[in-house]
């Protein structure tokens, strides 16, 4: 794929993702053949940041690890007050992390096909 | 993906280690049929209105002293805790020394199952009308 269309995915896109995945991203986007550009270009990641202010207010009651699909984790979260409230902490550090970890996954995904 | 696992795995086992021991905690401070009234809840502490899964600890006492009437009253929740507390470690611990992926296959076919709208939708109207039961408890 074109240099520039590459940059340019990852100057919109590199803050959804951790800081060492962006050179492996950006090896596997040049690549790749020009025609998935369009699918590159269409993808929705989840925001680590809105992730942050769900965890905040909703963490308690595992809203934040539903919205990054972590569907499991988020009843586990539910089900206990927020993992005795000791989770929920934690969580207000880890949630960003795992929020990019699920926007690897998704990226990774939709180029496998 | 094996170390993902093995990563859930521990996880898993030591909420539930958690679990347990908030549980004897309970149980040994536990005086007649009073229960405790400390709560590490977060939301109780701040806001002083219980979360929907409050009174899930008292729910599981009750089901330990086979009185299930009132572990219904305290909070249904309890039940489906109580399962997992009883299910979950013994199937992880199965997992890990057979070395197998059955718990681990039937979580993300699970997490995918539970993602269904007509499958999450329910679940979150129950899970509403129990919320608002427990704040007109005041549990």
């Amino acid at each position: 794929m074109d240099a520039s269309k590459v940059d340019l995915f990852i100057m919109t896109n590199g803050k959804f993702f951790e800081s060492h995945q962006l050179p492996i991203i950006r090896e596997r986007l040049l690549e790749l053949d020009d025609s998935k550009w369009n699918t590159v270009q269409i993808l929705q990641f989840k925001d680590p940041t809105t992730s942050l202010i769900v965890s905040l207010l909703g963490g308690s009651l595992g809203i934040d690890r539903f919205i990054i699909g972590d569907t499991g984790k988020g009843i586990g979260k539910l089900l206990t007050c927020g993992g005795f409230g000791i989770w929920a902490i934690i969580d207000w550090f880890m949630i960003q992390g795992a929020t990019r970890e699920k926007n690897i996954l998704k990226f990774q995904e939709a180029l496998a096909y | 993906m094996i170390s993902g696992r093995i990563k859930f795995y521990s996880l898993l086992l030591s909420a539930f280690g958690a679990g347990y021991s908030w549980l004897i905690y309970n149980l040994w401070y536990q005086t007649g049929n009073e229960h405790s009234s400390f709560t590490v809840c977060f939301i109780k502490n701040t806001t002083n209105i219980p979360c929907p899964s409050c009174g899930s600890t008292r729910s599981v006492l009750s089901i330990l002293q086979r009185d299930f009437i009132s572990a219904l009253y305290f909070n249904p929740l309890g039940y489906l805790i109580f399962a997992a507390l009883l299910i979950f470690p013994v199937w992880i611990l199965f997992d890990l020394f057979l070395e197998k992926n059955t718990f681990w296959d039937f979580y993300h076919k699970m997490e995918i199952r539970l993602k269904k709208p007509y499958v999450a939708i329910p679940l979150l109207v129950l899970l509403l009308i129990n919320w608002i039961w427990n704040i007109y408890k005041g549990i």
